[in-house]
């Protein structure tokens, strides 16, 4: 089961990378808080209540409502709707994307045996390094700066993935400061992209090219 | 005292909240400036250093770092009277300028206390965001690009940085801890292959915030953007409190034997820096830019250091100290240039000599102390490094660094000799009749002070200096 649920996140990273809709970039947003939140109730008998509100809370309410409900709030304001102009056609895009995560489903399995290892499954730790790469990759690649920031936060949607697949709590305060600066990271993001809407009248990352040193 | 440092500003902001009134704003910051400076020195002394606060700790690593930041944001907050009073914009506007400036500097504070790697990080995390507004502080085009860029390329950084948090997790086998002390105690059994891994991720994701090369690019958009003030408080203690994350982090690697890894990385890193700085100091347009180069260079030369160990750590951190008061200077100076001049173009200034004495005295000087001029102390600290790399029959690298510094140094000295000297021009005289009137004895002082500081102690180290200064070689 839980398994399952981890492939399906490794599946939405390929829809963000053959999609060109805005919109239904954020919905996947959703279903990844969800996803997320699957994945940590199969390990909720071996918790502490405290945990298990905290987690509640990160996937449920921020990640799969707070966080898309304020960019929705964003797309709506500046009337975006789709990214279109990638560097790469989105055929390749796909492709490119399927390839790094079969190496994530791949690659592990040869350090199954090593020390290290112990601690983790190789599939937690596959895909997740497999969503951070994806998302790194597509931050380059697209742009729009709107797909910049859901970028960045399905690569934060990975690392915490990342941090699930270590069999070991961190200091319940450690995880409320790292969530609580993530959110106010995206809303800064999010506020910055009504700006910058405001200041050059669409979202291209190609206006942010002026400040350099040679002309 | 730890207390009063961290929970003083949360007071004064929300008592800045309350009240709205500029003059209100501008003496909290001042009062958390004095309030700033008087603990530390109390720390320094040992007093109130046994907090009941958990999680944050003075110890012999960070006092250094703590007492820099403490001078620095004194110093910051002096000159700030005067700025403020330049400023054209509406109270509420300057209102949250210091309320920002506050958070700002708590989170410093808090980066630098922490004796815990996941407290550091927020609080790490917590300084881009509460400076992403003073960035873009001044609301033109450029500025919002500044911004955008630090916050998006310093929030992936550290992302990237909590990924080596995890992989230390996994390093440390059964143990889950992220305490300094403990992680330090308990480091020549964690898992070698994990350790380096993690240290590369950490090494990229505080470097970025420390302005190492190859992930620098935010920087000098950010310097040259932000009001003077702001880039003297991101050049002199923001990039520091980033440094002492990652040499806490070096000490785990150092104790579990995986150093020369580490030492590697730190190498590369740091003359990449350098590279980086005498490549791009030859085309640089505008000298806010320039300086934030140089602080890039520093960043460097101060990874270089710790990466060479031994007698050099002793020049790491003289160093730290020089470059964070001189480099203050040399951006609050800046800040008279640009009131002066109102423009950061280097071709639009000239003979600052002639346009104020004063500034045109504080920019040479600024750029003697800073380019390692004797008596400045970046001279001593820069001479033990040499002298380290000689003695250990690092020939090469020695050759490389003094090649690269001296070509940044003509690159940097060609650009201030223009600035200072020759002849001002017709067109540029009634501007700067015009803006002389609004630099006040607080845009001066407190340049003076700190390069006198920077100066003397190149010629003499205080003894409590001298032994503050040891006591810390021994966290590196």
């Amino acid at each position: 089961m839980e398994n399952g649920f981890i492939i399906l996140l490794g599946l939405t990273m390929l829809y963000l990378a053959a999609t060109s809709r805005i919109v239904s970039h954020i919905r996947l947003l959703i279903i990844q808080g969800v996803l997320l939140f699957l994945v940590c109730a199969c390990h909720f008998q071996h918790q502490s209540a405290l945990n298990i509100a905290f987690l509640t809370v990160e996937t449920l309410v921020v990640k799969a409502f707070l966080i898309p409900w304020f960019l929705f709030k964003v797309v709506r304001k500046n009337a975006i709707s789709r990214d279109i102009g990638a560097n790469i056609p989105h055929f390749y895009c796909l492709v490119i994307a399927s390839i790094i995560l079969l190496l994530g489903f791949i690659a592990p399995n040869y350090f199954v045996g090593s020390e290290g290892m112990k601690m983790i499954s190789p599939l937690y730790f596959g895909i997740s390094l497999a969503i951070i790469i994806i998302s790194l990759w597509l931050i380059t690649i697209k742009h729009k700066i709107i797909s910049n920031v859901i970028e960045f936060i399905t690569m934060e949607n990975g690392i915490f993935l990342l941090s699930l697949s270590v069999a070991k709590e961190m200091p319940v305060l450690v995880n409320m400061g790292v969530l609580l600066d993530v959110f106010i990271a995206i809303y800064i993001l999010g506020l910055f992209v009504n700006e910058i809407n405001r200041e050059f009248k669409d979202l291209e990352v190609s206006n942010l090219s002026d400040l350099r040193d040679y002309e | 005292m730890i207390n009063t440092i961290l929970i003083f500003p949360i007071i004064a902001c929300i008592l800045m909240a309350l009240v709205k009134k500029k003059a209100f704003d501008c003496a909290m910051v001042n009062v958390y400036a004095i309030l700033h400076f008087v603990s530390s020195i109390l720390l320094m002394f040992g007093i109130g250093k046994d907090g009941t606060m958990p999680y944050f700790s003075v110890d012999n690593t960070n006092l250094i770092f703590l007492l820099i930041l403490s001078l620095v944001f004194l110093m910051v907050a002096f000159y700030n009277n005067g700025y403020v009073k330049t400023f054209e914009y509406p109270d509420t506007k300057i209102g949250y300028y210091s309320f920002m400036i506050m958070v700002f500097v708590l989170s410093m504070t808090g980066t630098i206390l922490s004796s815990n790697l996941g407290i550091a990080w927020i609080f790490v995390e917590a300084t881009t965001l509460s400076s992403a507004y003073l960035i873009y502080f001044n609301k033109t085009k450029h500025s919002i690009e500044a911004a955008w860029k630090y916050v998006f390329i310093c929030s992936i950084g550290i992302a990237l940085a909590f990924v080596g948090i995890i992989f230390l997790n996994i390093a440390q086998g059964e143990l889950n801890t992220l305490d300094f002390a403990q992680l330090y105690k308990n480091a020549s059994a964690f898992n070698p292959f994990w350790l380096k891994m993690s240290f590369v991720f950490m090494l990229f994701g505080f470097g970025t915030k420390m302005g190492l090369a190859p992930m620098h690019f935010w920087l000098p958009d950010a310097h040259s953007q932000a009001p003077s003030p702001i880039s003297a408080l991101l050049s002199a203690t923001l990039l520091n409190s980033a440094f002492l994350v990652i040499v806490r982090v070096f000490k785990i690697l150092d104790i579990a034997q995986c150093d020369v890894w580490a030492r590697a990385m730190l190498l590369i890193c740091g003359f990449i820096s350098l590279f980086v700085t005498a490549v791009f100091v030859y085309h640089i347009k505008n000298y806010k830019r320039m300086l934030a180069y140089s602080s890039i260079e520093n960043m460097g030369i101060l990874a270089i250091g710790t990466a060479l160990g031994g007698a050099a750590l002793y020049a790491v951190i003289l160093h730290l100290i020089g470059h964070s008061l001189a480099k203050a200077s040399f951006f609050l100076t800046s800040g008279n240039v640009l009131e002066l001049y109102e423009t950061k173009r280097i071709k639009s200034v000239h003979a600052l000599m002639e346009a104020d004495k004063k500034t045109g005295w504080l920019w040479v000087f600024s750029f003697l102390a800073i380019c390692a001029f004797p008596t400045s102390v970046l001279f001593i600290s820069e001479f033990l490094m040499i002298k380290t790399m000689l003695v250990e029959g690092h020939y090469v690298l020695c050759a490389l660094f003094v090649l690269l510094l001296t070509i940044i140094l003509w690159g940097i000295g060609k650009v201030i000799i223009n600035m200072t000297f020759s002849k001002l021009s017709e067109d540029k005289a009634p501007i700067i009749e015009k803006n002389r009137n609004k630099l006040c004895f607080s845009m001066f002082a407190p340049q003076f002070i700190m390069l006198l500081i920077v100066f003397i102690l190149g010629v003499y180290i205080p003894p409590f200096l001298n032994d503050i200064i040891n006591c810390a070689m021994a966290g590196f």
